[in-house]
């Protein structure tokens, strides 16, 4: 095995595919060279699922540690992002399988919104969102979501997967996937609207 | 039911409320939609969802120079150490 360190980020040519072939034949350095490219994302992802550091740091660590075990069968079918994004996901819902978490409700026709709810909501607005709601905030309001919306919404709005692969994900329907979200979306948006700053009308936001 | 030749009955707030998650599911781009254009409480809301989706998309990627996101170097002492006690690393 070769013991030259690759630096990342300082090879010419597709330093990531060059490290992930090392990688693959086993080679210590190159597999920490992929951690050091993919752990803020990994981290992140984690981190957000989980709202807590420690657990997005066991969690992190078991991510890369089953990369470490799987990396050989990655076969390149898709992008080697997407396939250990796809991993750190399962991880984390495995993770909180484990704990006991219910990932979506399967009923929640309590929570659905009521006329009555929707006009007393309708009647009650000059909202101006747009524009207004910068990165700290947006992640505070995330985090203040009940567990079930914050996974969809994570993993639909943030990572991009679509209503069919979420409810593979989360063993739930297609329906149930696209009802959390949307869920999720207008529990943001009271959340944001509540904020100090939020919802103003356009008068105010002009003072 | 194909309800595509039909005209189309205004839609309360109510049951254009109850189709939400599957229009927007769907991806449907909803700016035509015949409710939207009568009713600008809705045109706000359906807005203001559009709005967040778009911002997470955009703001929560990951930043390359936020510290809040690395993981502590106790991460990859662990996986280190883990992957030795494996005995199938760096041989």
């Amino acid at each position: 095995m070769s013991e030259q360190m690759i630096p990342a980020g300082s090879l010419p040519l597709d330093p990531e595919a060059l490290l992930l072939q090392q990688a693959q034949a086993g080679d210590s350095h190159a597999f920490e060279g992929l951690y050091r490219i993919h752990k803020r994302r990994v981290y992140s992802l984690c981190l957000r699922m989980l709202g807590s550091v420690p657990e997005a740091e066991d969690l992190t660590q078991e991510a890369f540690l089953l990369l470490h075990r799987k990396i050989k069968s990655f076969r390149g079918d898709s992008a080697f992002t997407t396939w250990l994004h796809r991993l750190t996901v399962n991880v984390v819902l495995m993770h909180l399988r484990r704990k006991g978490l219910s990932l979506v409700p399967l009923s929640d026709a309590s929570e659905t919104p009521t006329g009555e709810s929707i006009q007393r909501e309708l009647g009650n607005r000059d909202p101006i969102l747009s524009g207004s709601v910068d990165r700290i905030t947006l992640e505070r309001a995330i985090q203040s979501l009940p567990p079930g919306y914050r996974f969809v919404f994570l993993l639909h709005d943030v990572e991009g997967y679509e209503h069919n692969e979420i409810a593979k994900m989360l063993e739930c329907s297609v329906g149930n996937s696209k009802s959390q979200l949307h869920k999720a979306r207008l529990k943001l948006r009271e959340i944001l609207r509540k904020r100090p700053h939020g919802g103003q009308t356009k008068n105010e936001v002009d003072q | 039911m194909n309800d595509q030749n039909q005209p189309h009955k205004p839609l309360s707030c109510e049951e254009f409320h109850a189709q939400l998650p599957d229009l927007v599911g769907s991806g449907q781009d909803l700016s035509n939609h015949p409710h939207l254009a009568s009713c600008p409480s809705c045109r706000s809301l359906v807005r203001d969802l559009e709005y967040i989706a778009a911002q997470a998309h955009l703001l929560l990627q990951p930043q390359e120079d936020d510290p809040a996101i690395e993981p502590s170097p106790a991460v990859w002492s662990g996986i280190a150490s883990r992957l030795k006690e494996e005995k199938d690393y760096d041989k």
